[in-house]
């Protein structure tokens, strides 16, 4: 498909909204074949599902599904749902494919091909064109064979924001474009009307990364076929040691226990300034009705290391667990919370800009609505997008086995931040216990 | 009793009191902690006089933690019944009988009561897969009955121990069979004792977290994880948290006052009579 | 005779059915698996015994293994420790007959009784410097003090605390009950005889408390195995591994990498443990040695 046959869709989102719902409606009219049906769905914890929980009377009214919706933090929402799909239970109907968990639950066969429901026109209406969720995002969803198991909701990019970036200018300073701005930022700022210069979330494997291969450094060898993990590098050690400073020297108190919500609070608050994250903890800090920095809030490009810029992306999408039983009803609420209606929806009542959606995308109401303090923050984040995507850099975050390794560099990076051991040792221990689970997983590593 | 003697006692029990409010201070906070608005509960110094709200009590109330408040008392409810109903005559027989290899059966009782709950987890997760009892509210009831068996045998062991043989034997010397003998004579007098072990039962199995957080994942979850999942999702929502917790530890302080002098023997297995 | 033995085995007998059936046999299930790598992103691995001992031969070489079983050394000789002494030292104190004292027994009760995870939820409030009382008064006081339970110092110290919180009530009860098994007779001669209060207690009441202080270690020893909740609400095993005590790295390694292979090796040594702890208490306490 061209973009302008995209655009020409777009353009007449109203129409299709109107020849989307009447498909389905057919259907409904045919006795809501799911009607009186409740799915159990689950994601971690996400701004996208806090707003469209709202909508989902809207769903319930128009299927008569009835959905049970729980979300949990990210490591606790991982480890549930990893330990359901592994016993092929049905007590999920909906789940999250989470982005570092893609590789082992699909390699694993633990997920249901969706190919089967958009390939039937009786289940998904062409209007519905899952060839409109952009390729990078949808990459992680499908295995060799290109069979998909999740469809995006979120196409997550890296940036930075400064919460109170008057503060910054009060310095004379302006947003640091590199790690060593970063630094002379902080060091300005820190304390400044009580407010702590660096914030993040407990997650050190998702935002510790871009340091460390800006600094040169990576997690593997050279993923996904050479998973020998090379965190005993002397940049692996640098990074290390340059993010746990900027954890404890710059962070508020009890920074190390923060969760994303917390993290994204903080700056709310006016309590932390900068923070590197995923563009969704960001907007809120303008859009969310209990911000108090929605004035001061400005936003930029991950900074850059000398050996480049690596800003993180990923992606994170709705699937349906090979043991559930309600898998069309499931299937109804996917097509339904990643439909561009509803997508369009949420952007632009919230801003929110993690979309994987291209054709909502290149509408002009994605740049407006993203237009935060007078900055054109889809510009960045489609910039991180495709930073992510030209080299492959983070191909290292799908291998099945990274969510042990990943737990690994978060007890170092805590062992590092709470003084407990030096960087080099903490990275050599966590080299050492990655090798041990990898091994224990029956990965091949170079001696 | 001396002038020195009645100080003494006074400031005995003036220490008393202070510890007791001491130690109460915490679980007091997060009580108090639940009739607070969130701009409340960030405020220090906290005001004494407050305006209380029961809006966390309210927003619970209407969301799902409801159904795992109910399915908590569900499952303590079947466990009780079902140990007293197996337990109870072992419990009898045991105390008026020397079984052969009594002393192999004390120390499994006792070591199926102190094992730590992974060693149970691990084999029932794996074979729960196949029964299809994960997340099921019949899954929980069994595996609680690994602890309140063995609690039912060894609390209602000693009551019988306390009541005379010649009380059933006077009635077998009447006719009535052995059976009759238990049913009629005996279990009418270890009443109070059954009702202690039964709220017992149904307390340890209220308060299990570790088997509901691996067995469970959204039909059968119980109130504990449900407080859990509710802290990690809403980590700043501290005035609901709280009154999740207050909601579910009220239940179990009525029934600990009404049992408080079984509880070491219920908490030692019958080492100690309290 | 015969009719009643028999009436008694059918008494006894489904009980142990069950109990063999939902403790036996799953314990056995655990030690069939310890000799597997199962692995549950790998069903082959199921009931594969090709290499029977390697989970063994894993636990020998996992540091963090070896260091999660130094903390848990620290915490149960700490919460042990504390618990006995405060226990006692209640029981002591609140060893008078008055009305009042009668009733603090109870209120000292409580944290025994809260739900373990009400518990954790409590101390998750008193650790977290934004809304505790505790940090409120610490910063009142100008007293800096970290987060405790973000700070590797402390984060042990912290879970300590808060596991001797709740259960201090325990041997304080048992010492209580104890104590008033406590013949008056001895009490009352030494009296006579000018003993002090304290002459009393060193030398008449300890010594007859020697055995229930070690039935109660016993009982919290063993608990302290099982340390979970307090763990899981309030560090998750960090900073780094500082509070990942052994029951918990055994927990991550089934529950959140699926090497349920290797932690049922680990686990069926905690079992083995326990068995071992319950024994000595049957022992100590000859409960189950009839004497008719």
């Amino acid at each position: 498909m061209t973009s302008i046959h995209r655009r020409s869709i777009l353009r007449g989102t109203g129409a299709l909204a109107a020849v989307g719902l009447s498909a389905p409606s057919v259907l409904a009219q045919a006795g809501k074949p799911h009607a009186g049906t409740t799915i159990n769905a689950a994601c971690f914890q996400t701004t996208y599902f806090d707003y469209l929980r709202a909508y989902f009377p809207e769903f319930e009214e128009k299927t008569g599904i009835k959905v049970n919706f729980t979300m949990q933090a990210f490591p606790v929402y991982n480890q549930r749902t990893d330990l359901e799909l592994s016993t092929r239970g049905s007590a999920l109907d909906v789940i999250n494919v989470t982005f570092i968990y893609s590789g082992r639950w699909i390699g694993a066969g633990w997920l249901t091909n969706l190919d089967t429901f958009t390939k039937d026109a009786k289940l998904t209406p062409a209007a519905w064109a899952p060839e409109d969720f952009l390729g990078g995002p949808q990459s992680a969803m499908r295995n060799a064979k290109g069979e998909t198991f999740g469809y995006a909701w979120l196409a997550g990019a890296m940036i930075q924001s400064a919460a109170r970036y008057d503060l910054i200018e009060k310095a004379g300073l302006s947003m640091p474009k590199t790690f060593d701005e970063l630094l002379k930022v902080c060091d300005a700022i820190h304390g400044k009307e009580g407010v702590a210069a660096f914030t993040a979330d407990r997650l050190h494997h998702w935002n510790w990364i871009p340091y460390l291969m800006g600094m040169g450094g990576g997690v593997f060898k050279a993923p996904p076929e050479n998973l020998t993990p090379t965190l005993t590098t002397p940049e692996a050690a640098k990074a290390a040691d340059f993010y746990a400073n900027l954890l404890v020297k710059y962070g508020p108190d009890g920074i190390l226990s923060y969760s994303d919500d917390q993290a994204m609070r903080s700056q709310m608050a006016g309590r932390a300034n900068i923070r590197t994250q995923d563009a969704v903890w960001m907007v809120p800090l303008f859009k969310h009705a209990e911000s108090t920095v929605q004035k001061t809030v400005r936003y930029g490009l991950m900074p850059a290391g000398p050996s480049g810029n690596y800003p993180g992306s990923n992606s994170h999408a709705l699937g349906i667990p090979a043991g559930s039983k309600k898998k069309e009803a499931a299937w109804e609420f996917i097509k339904w919370a990643v439909s561009k209606e509803i997508i369009t929806r949420v952007v632009r009542e919230h801003a929110y800009p993690g979309i994987a959606r291209l054709s909502v995308i290149q509408s002009p109401e994605f740049k407006q609505v993203l237009t935060l303090n007078g900055q054109d923050v889809a510009a960045l984040y489609l910039e991180v997008l495709q930073l992510g995507g030209k080299t492959g850099y983070m191909k290292y975050r799908t291998v099945p086995v990274f969510p042990q390794v990943g737990d690994k560099i978060n007890k170092a990076i805590e062992r590092i931040a709470t003084k407990q051991q030096g960087a080099a040792d903490a990275m050599k221990q966590a080299q050492a216990e990655a090798i041990q689970d990898l091994q224990k997983a029956g990965i091949k590593i170079d001696t | 009793m001396s002038t020195r003697t009645r100080t003494n006692r006074f400031l005995l029990q003036a220490l008393a009191v202070t510890l007791a409010v001491l130690a109460l201070a915490p679980f007091l906070w997060l009580l108090v902690m639940s009739f607070k608005t969130n701009a409340e509960i960030f405020r220090f110094p906290p005001r004494l006089f407050f305006e209380a709200t029961l809006d966390n009590y309210a927003h619970l109330w209407t969301s799902e933690f409801r159904r795992s408040f109910s399915n908590s008392l569900i499952v303590a409810t079947a466990t009780t019944f079902l140990s007293l109903l197996v337990g109870v005559p072992a419990a009898y027989a045991l105390s008026r009988w020397t079984a052969p290899g009594g002393n192999a059966i004390t120390l499994w009782i006792l070591a199926s009561r102190m094992a730590p709950p992974i060693a149970f987890t691990i084999p029932y997760f794996l074979v729960y897969r196949h029964l299809e009892l994960l997340d099921t509210l019949a899954g929980l009831v069994v595996i609680y009955l690994t602890f309140n068996l063995s609690l039912v045998i060894w609390m209602m062991r000693p009551f019988y121990d306390q009541l005379p043989r010649s009380l059933e034997e006077a009635a077998w010397i009447d006719g009535a069979t052995m059976w009759q003998g238990f049913y009629r004579i005996i279990l009418p007098l270890s009443g109070p004792g059954l009702a202690a072990t039964a709220i017992l039962c149904f307390l340890f199995a209220w308060n299990d977290f570790f088997f509901a957080l691996i067995l469970t994942r959204t039909e059968a979850m119980t109130a504990p994880v449900a407080v859990v999942n509710f802290m990690n999702y809403e980590g700043w929502e501290w005035g609901r948290i709280a009154a999740g917790g207050t909601m579910i530890m009220l239940p179990v302080l009525v029934f600990s006052f009404i049992v408080r002098k079984y509880l070491v023997h219920g908490l030692t297995g019958g080492a100690l009579k309290g | 005779m015969r009719r009643q033995h028999r009436f008694f085995v059918w008494c006894v007998a489904p009980s142990l059915a069950v109990l063999a059936l939902i403790t036996l046999l799953p314990s056995l299930y655990l030690l069939v698996t310890s000799f597997t790598q199962l692995n549950l992103t790998r069903p082959e691995t199921q009931w594969d015994f090709s290499q029977p001992f390697e989970s063994y031969r894993q636990i020998l070489a996992d540091s963090r293994l070896h260091h999660s079983l130094w903390v848990q050394a620290k915490l149960s000789f700490w919460t042990v420790l504390l618990q006995v002494l405060i226990g006692l030292l209640l029981a002591l104190l609140l060893n008078m007959r008055s009305g009042l004292i009668e009733a603090l027994r109870t209120v000292f009760l409580i944290p025994m009784v809260l739900p373990p995870i009400v518990v954790a939820i409590i101390w998750k409030v008193i650790y977290t410097p934004d809304i505790s009382p505790m940090h409120g008064i610490f910063r009142a006081i100008g007293w800096n003090v970290p987060a405790l339970i973000t700070d590797p110092n402390w984060a042990l110290t912290a879970i300590i605390i808060a596991d001797t919180w709740e259960w201090f009530p325990f041997t304080m009860l048992m010492v209580l009950a104890a104590l008033q098994m406590m013949p008056q007779e001895i009490l009352d001669a030494a009296k006579v005889d000018g003993a002090t209060p304290l002459q009393l207690t060193f030398y008449i009441t300890l010594p007859f408390l020697q055995g229930v202080l070690l039935v109660a270690g016993l009982f919290r020893l063993i608990d302290s195995i099982k340390a979970f909740p307090l763990i899981f609400i309030l560090t998750d095993g960090g900073p780094g591994n500082v509070t990942e005590v052994t029951n918990y790295y055994s927990y991550l390694q089934a529950f959140n990498f699926s090497f349920l292979g290797f932690s049922s090796a680990i686990t069926i040594a905690l079992l083995a443990a326990s068995v071992a702890l319950s024994w000595l208490i049957v022992r100590v306490v000859g409960w189950g040695v009839r004497v008719d």
